[in-house]
């Protein structure tokens, strides 16, 4: 029998998700986990939330709301607003970053599925125990750990651990959006401002900045490592595109929805246009992030070339 | 009274920092903090470390801050249990898999929450309160009415760090510098030390200090953006900390020269005890304080200026290229 897997993205806005293709998926998080001034961030909408569960379900796929990597005092009354609602509208689990959120959950919340993001920081098996005691029913391992310390986790504590398998990885989050200070010079205000897919670059260096946080310049990419999660017992698996064009959602998401129905069953084989629609779309190239213990940059496998981005997308100039 | 905690590298440090008033001093197990081995201890500096502390009034705490792998775990308690044995009055410690486990077979210990675990909101020190954590240091970006809401609501010590580096990110929240380079090197004990990656022990190549250039998609924006990082001294809250029952007053720097350390600890040792005696509701002079303070700044920052520099440089030392096949 073939084995079933859950692809995943995340969503941070109503306008996003209209105007999203949503066919790649089995289930969305909504919401933006870095700023509460996200452009109509759902985290701070109840209304937008409440719709947009809709939309997902309506579609037939699983909705999950997201909460913040970064939480102070004063973003929890909303937060505990925004899950309520949720809740209400049958939201299908909850994903925290943070572990005083994870305690609000089991609290007011019991029984309600929580998967532990990957800003959780669960770097060991201990640690991922004791958050499966205040009710973690998945989890994302820190970005950090490699696949053989994941499948530690995974094999000792006897939970699902998703895997970011495409899209940019979050290198860090920040309370101060530098971008602010370029609102006069630039004549873009704040929300737009870490809408302009802003690059920081020195040398061979590159991040994607988000403003309140930076993620990594290149593209993780485990396309071709696909059997080897699958084989390894992995079957949630999430294409980060938050900061990312409804395209790119689309496209990046069949691709990998294609290659993982082959993986799950048996099946060796990759498409050379498939190579071709990642290669598109990623500005600064491709990486594995740290999945095989190496610097997150760096790209490890057969297609060293996609470390290059090869094909550039209509209209983009040269660097 | 409040306490003191102030930093040591090696063993001159412990000694400069006791002399000069510290009454306690945190210490790092090599390979398991967040610091480059050079400035840890073997066991025999550890042992004579606790002998120091102890013989000068103060206690000592030994950073088990790093994000370890689950392998580790079992190393980290015979670690635990021989700093335990030598003495050690607590441990701080980053890791809730880790904090659980060595609360699990330590219940005596005192478990500080480092400033790794990026404590931020009241639910997040009441969680860490459940799995026995007693004292944890409030992140450099809370609000004195966030510390104050804080103490008020929880029975949790707090610890301020009155010098240290401001980041862009919020500490424990930051993979820059193992993005760009990372090296997997195991010490003679069998640690993996990570070099590279804070959260995990290793040095940090201060990735942020770039000279960044901004670009829009392929056009460049911008240049010479600076990622705000600032290393910092607290000067004008301390009374209001002091005032409010704050337990600990934290200096980081194991990474500075011995005698700057030691000014810095003499500083504020001095200011603590002058302000804890000065008659309380009249108002206390800072500006005596700004102009001694002012004379150890520049040696501060010429030592943290050079050693980002040469961060920066290490950085760029590309790890070797890797092939599968």
């Amino acid at each position: 029998m073939t084995r079933s897997f859950e692809l995943n993205t995340t969503i941070s806005n109503l306008r996003d998700l209209k105007a999203s293709d949503l066919s790649p998926y089995d289930a969305i998080y909504l919401g933006n986990i870095t700023c509460r001034l996200y452009e109509a961030n759902l985290l701070e909408h109840p209304d937008d939330l409440r719709e947009a569960i809709a939309v997902v379900k309506g579609q037939g796929k699983r909705a999950y709301v997201t909460s913040y990597a970064a939480p102070r005092n004063d973003f929890l009354p909303k937060l505990r607003k925004a899950l309520a609602v949720a809740v209400e509208a049958g939201i299908d689990a909850v994903e925290v970053h943070n572990l005083g959120v994870l305690k609000i959950v089991h609290e007011t919340h019991p029984g309600l599925p929580v998967h532990i993001g990957g800003l959780a920081n669960v770097y060991t098996d201990a640690g991922a125990e004791v958050l499966k005691r205040f009710g973690a029913m998945r989890i994302t391992p820190n970005y950090e750990l490699s696949l053989e310390e994941i499948g530690q986790i995974q094999r000792q504590v006897g939970l699902p651990m998703e895997l970011l398998v495409h899209g940019k990885m979050p290198l860090g989050i920040s309370d101060y959006c530098f971008l602010l200070e370029y609102e006069e010079a630039w004549g873009i205000k704040c929300p737009d401002l870490c809408q302009q897919d802003l690059f920081l670059k020195q040398g061979d260096w590159a991040m994607k900045s988000i403003g309140k946080g930076v993620l990594s310049g290149r593209d993780v990419c485990m396309f071709e490592h696909l059997p080897q999660l699958v084989a390894e017992g992995h079957d949630c698996f999430r294409i980060e595109a938050v900061s990312e064009s409804p395209a790119y959602r689309l496209e990046v998401g069949r691709v990998y929805r294609e290659a993982l129905k082959r993986a799950v069953a048996g099946m060796n084989g990759m498409e050379e246009g498939w190579w071709n629609t990642l290669r598109s779309h990623a500005r600064i190239g491709l990486c594995n992030g740290f999945y095989f213990g190496k610097s997150g940059m760096e790209y490890l496998g057969v297609r060293p070339e996609a470390v290059a981005s090869a094909v550039r997308r209509p209209g983009a100039d040269a660097i | 009274m409040i306490e003191l905690l102030a930093p040591a590298g090696n063993l001159e440090m412990v000694e400069e920092v006791v002399t000069n008033g510290a009454n306690a001093i945190y210490v790092g197990p090599r390979g398991w903090s967040r610091r480059r081995d050079a400035f840890e201890m073997d066991d025999a500096s550890l042992r004579e470390s606790v002998r120091i502390a102890h013989d000068g009034g103060a206690k000592l705490r030994v950073a088990f801050n790093t994000n370890m792998q689950s392998r580790e775990i079992p190393d980290l308690l015979r670690r635990m249990e021989t700093l335990v044995g030598y003495g050690a009055d607590g441990a701080i410690m980053t890791d809730v898999g880790a904090i659980a486990v060595v609360h699990r077979h330590f219940p005596e210990l005192t478990i500080h929450a480092s400033i790794g675990a990026n404590i931020l909101n009241n639910a997040d020190v009441a969680f860490y309160r459940e799995i026995g954590v007693s004292q944890v240091v409030a992140d450099t970006k809370l609000t004195l009415r966030e510390l104050a809401s804080r103490k008020e609501q929880l029975d949790v010590g707090i610890e301020i760090l009155i010098h240290a580096n401001y980041c862009y990110t919020y500490l424990g929240k930051c993979w820059m510098s193992p993005y760009h380079r990372l090296e997997r090197t195991i010490d003679d004990g069998g640690k993996d030390l990570f070099r590279g990656s804070p959260n995990r022990g290793g040095l940090d190549y201060r990735v942020c200090l770039e000279d960044w250039q901004l670009y829009s998609g392929d056009t460049k924006w911008e240049d010479h953006v600076a990622l705000k990082n600032d290393a910092f001294f607290l000067l004008d809250d301390i009374p209001h900390l002091i005032d409010l029952g704050v337990h600990c007053l934290k200096i980081q720097g194991r990474e500075y020269a011995v005698p700057l350390v030691g000014a810095i600890v003499k500083f504020y040792r001095d200011l603590i005890d002058t302000y804890e005696a000065h008659p309380k509701g009249e108002r206390f002079d800072l500006v005596p304080w700004k102009g001694r303070l002012a004379a150890i700044q520049p040696g501060r920052d010429a030592q943290r200026s050079r050693g980002t520099r040469a961060l920066l440089a290490e950085g760029r030392i590309p790890v070797a290229a890797i092939r599968r096949h």
